[in-house]
């Protein structure tokens, strides 16, 4: 046994630089197993771990009367159930009007639900009425913090209090106003925690909603009946956590970890048992003579078949267990990246034994895999056979014929093109590599260029304003804003919550009111045209077609505080980014509760100072909310900054899984042909004209591979961006001009790379030596 | 069946036959292969010269050495000491491209294994050698096909030709380049009988048309075509013997 296992790893460091591109293959896609897997592991639980410290709300309710809406919901099931109000005020901070949220919390003691963690400064002491937390993203955006003051505007004007601490809370890990408002400028979204006294005094309100935690482990049927029961004790709405802004925003990015710990890893798997595969058969085929010998002297067929299956089985192992160390370290990084990255205040790093278990045994499997083919055929070959050295040469078939006619061809040409064919299995691999590569390189960037391509379109086509303006009612008239240095244009719209109800279902979402005749919104309809707004009616975003099953001319109700209106829908659009109804601004305004304010849509100058015209418009008395329509690229910028590194990554991994099935089945190649080569270089062929046959051979593989991969790579590209088009992204595959032709190319250069080892292989050729073994 | 080459300019071939200047000239030419307890010495000092138009057979036992002199004079392997001139060229000191190019300009191998790309027709195998050396004419193909007796094969694959077909084609391949002198290590050792002898004759045809062949040979039959014998034993030459009335290859038997 020990010597077998000796004698099976001293097999191994033959060939050693294949058997090493083939591990490497497959520690990359274990490594990414664990990696990515893992931190999808790590982030739930981490989610999780903040969560339940926080004691995240199971359920939401509001309207009703909140107190009463509690007790129901401790009454169906719920263990722990509290009101509290959330009132969205215009707020002051450092001079930049926003609309903000001001949320009671009991002073002196943490609400027993959605609590907040202080990570500067003091929680709220007892009885105080003139202090506030402020959630961390205002804090960072405005550069403030504990003993600095903020305004907040109540129903006798403007008031002013200290910020005690600031907090991070389980609601607002992904700051979001709403769903609809998950990508914001986030000068203009602050959550600020009062004392509930001062919410009761500054508001003049109730508590309007009702928050309940479920029973550990508590079932969807439990769930659902203390759902129903705040309903039934009158609440107009009931979120889930799933539901909640934040978290169905994190566990969207959540979830692409898990797709891609599935996907890519398998990519590279594939690749990795089709390059053993390939250069076990070739081993198999040098070693046939000893096989033979072996056999003939009573080895078993078992024992020959154990023999070549332990070298694959080898390989994977030492890959896999490579692959474990690797994503284990960067399962870690990924992990503690990204909990920075969005601010979640517990990151749990675990390394599940399960799921190296997993990582090891997919190495194992797919290095056994690989060998089994070439395995079984070593342990049958008959003894005779497998001592003869020449191979019985197969006729030549039609492909060799025909090529044969194609005599405008260089006969090195049509020898390339009679090898793609010969050597099947080994152009199958290459054009595998040239595939997978392809697959992963496309899907990454496709990603990638669908997402900047689907901003540009809502941002350039469909938001035309620069600037939503709110203002108390009758204070400040288009006419004066339309004043200020830098406004080009000024229109009255509004905009308010509504809940969308339909046939079969409901969403909530924005009501937007435009002119008529607006300049401020391009509506796009599903099949690109233009659309106008209709007198009478909404136009809808067409994720809820399929949400209400509706169609174009149903008539669906508008549900407000102020009540519901029948409207019809006159047409859907084709909006790449979030879910929005629109109307023309007498509908929204008969629709909307009345609010109080004016709100107008601002469109700049070309190259207006857009950070002067926030501070300018602010600053106007009667102004209460200002939000920069492309502030929210900026902050797409920075997210996809997190993007860019992805597909970097899925890039040099796509480049490396081509080089390395590539530069094995290239190995392989010029082993399979070193007697030819040898031949040639004997009659005085130039070492670049023998190497220039090989390598044409090689691309001739890669070049007929490309538009298979081409394809694929689309097909999958279009795949995964599916599997992220919701009611917040409406995503088409789009491609940048470049992209295609890029990604052929690198896969060219890649394979071009990889001729260079293979041609010091063939510089590395003992003429003399190869000429005698043939001879011997 | 008595194949003629037609591809020797006349005059050319005359001079090249004038067995004045030697084509092949070593002096001290050894050659060890491996490094201490394992080395071994394949070549022990070899003194010879091989003039122009010579057919010379290298003579002896397996292990002699033997295909080891005529890789090193061919230019495909190097001496560890001792010089060799080759076409008035010391290639003992040249450096693996110019090697390259002096196998191009002067020698033409034949293989015991024929060692032909099974993926080429009897007419590509020839022509590649064309294609990739930039020395011959293509045109002239068909006419060295015809010569080695092969007219009606060219399109064959190597997979469709006897043993014998196939060694012609290697003898074709090997006269692509117009080489002066031909190196054949056990060209018959492969083939039976009959077609062994037919290679025999197109080599001592080839001869005949003024080039230099070297046959490298353990059947001391084979030797009885050569108008010289150099026997090797251990590394060395243990005689060098000039035969004055060759055999004709039909006449040889083993
Ligand atoms: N590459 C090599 N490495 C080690 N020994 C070699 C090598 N090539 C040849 N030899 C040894 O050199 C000697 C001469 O070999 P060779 O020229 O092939 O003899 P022959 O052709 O007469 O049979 C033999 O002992 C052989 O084992
Ligand atoms: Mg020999």
């Amino acid at each position: 046994m020990q010597a077998r296992t000796h004698k099976t790893l001293r097999d191994l460091t033959r060939q050693k630089a294949q058997v090493i591109a083939v591990a490497v293959t497959i520690a990359l896609g274990v490594m990414m197993y664990i990696a990515t897997a893992g931190a999808y592991q790590n982030l739930s639980a981490s989610y999780d771990a903040t969560y339940d410290r926080l004691a995240f709300a199971d359920l939401v309710a509001s309207g009703g009367d909140a107190q009463a809406v509690a007790q129901a919901a401790l009454d169906a099931g719920a263990s722990e159930a509290i009101s509290r109000t959330q009132v969205d005020p215009p707020l002051l901070i450092e001079d930049t009007k926003l609309l903000g949220r001001v949320i009671s919390v009991p002073s002196g003691e943490h609400p027993s639900i959605d609590d907040v963690d202080v990570i500067d400064g003091d929680y709220l002491e007892d009885g105080v009425t003139d202090q506030v937390l402020l959630e961390r993203h205002a804090a960072e955006t405005f550069a403030i913090g504990p003993g600095d003051t903020l305004e907040v505007f109540a129903a006798d004007g403007w008031a002013t209090v200290t910020i005690a601490g600031v907090v991070d809370s389980p609601e607002y890990l992904w700051p979001a106003r709403s769903r609809q408002d998950i990508l914001g400028d986030p000068h203009a979204f602050a959550v600020v925690f009062a004392p509930e006294d001062a919410v009761a005094a500054w508001f003049a309100a109730d508590p309007n909603q009702a928050l309940a935690l479920l029973p550990n482990g508590a079932s969807d049927a439990t769930r659902d009946q203390v759902s129903d029961a705040m309903e039934a004790a009158g609440a107009s709405s009931v979120m889930t956590q799933e539901e909640q802004p934040s978290n169905a925003t994190l566990s969207e990015d959540l979830q692409g970890f898990d797709q891609m710990s599935k996907a890519f890893p398998a990519l590279f798997l594939i690749a990795a048992g089709v390059a053993a595969w390939v250069l076990l058969t070739r081993r198999i085929l040098q070693e046939k003579p000893v096989i033979g010998t072996l056999m003939a002297a009573g080895a078993r067929r078992g024992r020959v078949l154990r023999h070549y299956l332990g070298q694959g089985l080898w390989i994977g192992l030492i890959g896999s267990a490579l692959g474990v160390v690797l994503g284990v370290l960067a399962n870690s990084a990924i992990t503690t990246a990204y909990t920075g990255f969005i601010g979640v205040p517990d990151t749990v790093i675990q390394n599940y034994p399960w799921m190296i278990v997993a990582g090891l045994s997919f190495g194992a499997v797919v290095g056994a895999l690989g060998a089994l083919g070439p395995s079984v055929t070593a342990s049958r070959t008959a003894p005779a056979a497998a001592m003869r050295t020449q191979g019985t040469a197969k006729p030549p078939g039609a492909w060799s014929a025909f090529v044969a006619r194609q005599t405008w061809l260089p006969t090195s040409g049509r020898m390339a093109l009679r090898d793609l064919v010969r050597s099947k299995r080994r152009t199958f691999a290459t054009m595998l590599g040239t595939v997978l590569a392809l697959i992963m390189v496309l899907t990454s960037v496709g990603m990638l260029t669908s997402i900047m391509q689907a901003i540009d379109i809502q941002y350039e086509e469909i938001n035309l304003e620069d600037a939503t303006v709110v203002t108390q009612r009758d204070t400040v008239g288009a006419d004066a804003l339309a004043e200020v240095d830098g406004v080009a244009a000024v229109e009255t719209t509004h905009l308010g919550q509504v809940t969308v109800v339909g046939q079969n279902g409901s969403y909530a979402t924005a009501l937007h009111g435009f002119e008529p005749d607006t300049r401020m919104h391009g509506f796009v309809g599903l099949d690109g045209s233009r659309v106008e707004l209709p007198a009478e009616g909404i136009l809808a975003g067409q994720a809820l077609r399929d949400l209400l099953d509706v169609e174009a001319g149903d008539t669906v109700t508008l549900h407000t505080e102020a009540g519901d209106s029948d409207v019809t829908i006159a047409a859907f659009l084709d909006e790449p980014i979030g879910t929005a109804v629109y109307a023309t601004n007498a509908t929204a305004a008969s629709a909307l509760p009345d609010a109080g304010v004016d709100t107008f849509a601002l469109a700049f100058d070309e190259g207006a100072d857009r950070d002067g015209l926030r501070s300018t418009v602010t600053q106007i008395d009667g102004v209460v909310a200002y939000q920069d329509s492309r502030a929210i690229i900026a902050t797409i910028d920075e997210y996809l900054g997190l993007f860019w590194v992805f597909i970097g990554v899925m890039i040099v991994l796509g480049t490396v899984l081509a080089l390395a099935v590539m530069y094995v089945t290239m190995a392989v190649n010029v082993v399979e042909r070193t007697g030819e080569l040898a031949t040639l270089r004997a009659a005085g062929a130039p070492l670049r004209r023998v190497a220039g046959a090989i390598a044409t051979e090689n691309m001739l593989a890669t070049i007929v591979a490309i538009p298979v991969g081409l394809v694929l790579g689309v097909w999958s590209a279009s795949a995964f961006l599916q599997t992220f088009n919701d009611d917040l992204f409406t995503l088409e595959l789009r491609w940048a001009w470049w992209t295609l032709p890029a990604a052929a190319l690198g896969v060219v250069l890649a394979a071009l790379i990889s001729q260079w080892p293979a041609s010091r292989q063939i510089r590395k050729v003992d003429i003399a030596t190869v000429v005698r073994e043939r001879a011997a | 069946m008595t194949p003629t080459t037609t591809d020797a300019q006349p005059d050319e071939r005359a001079e090249r036959s004038g067995h004045t200047e030697p084509s092949v000239r070593t002096r001290g030419l050894t050659r060890i292969f491996g490094e201490g307890d394992a080395a071994v010495e394949a070549l022990k000092g070899i003194d010879l010269e091989i003039a122009s138009g010579e057919l010379v057979v290298i003579l002896g036992p397996s292990g002699s050495g033997k295909t080891t002199l005529c890789n090193i004079i061919g230019g495909i392997d190097r001496a560890s000491d001792g010089t060799v001139e080759v076409a008035g060229e010391d290639i003992s000191t040249e450096d693996p491209g110019r090697l390259s190019d002096f196998r191009r300009d002067h020698v033409g191998f034949i293989f015991q294994f024929f060692n032909l790309i099974p993926t080429l027709t009897a007419r590509e195998n020839v022509e590649v050698i064309i294609e990739m050396t930039g020395r011959g004419d293509k045109g002239r193909v068909p006419e060295l096909l015809e010569a080695v007796g092969l007219g009606d094969r060219v399109d064959n694959f190597p997979a469709q030709l006897s043993g014998g077909q196939q060694q012609r084609v290697a003898v074709a391949r090997a006269l692509a380049t117009d080489p002066e002198l031909l190196f054949a290590d056990e060209p018959t050792g492969a083939l039976d009988l009959p077609t062994g002898q037919q290679i025999l004759a197109l080599l001592q045809d080839l001869n005949a048309q003024g080039r230099t062949v070297i046959i490298v040979t353990h059947n001391s039959s084979v030797a009885q075509i050569a108008n010289r014998v150099l026997t090797l034993v251990d590394g060395r030459i243990e005689s060098d013997e000039t035969n004055t009335s060759p055999a004709a290859a039909a006449d040889v038997t083993w």
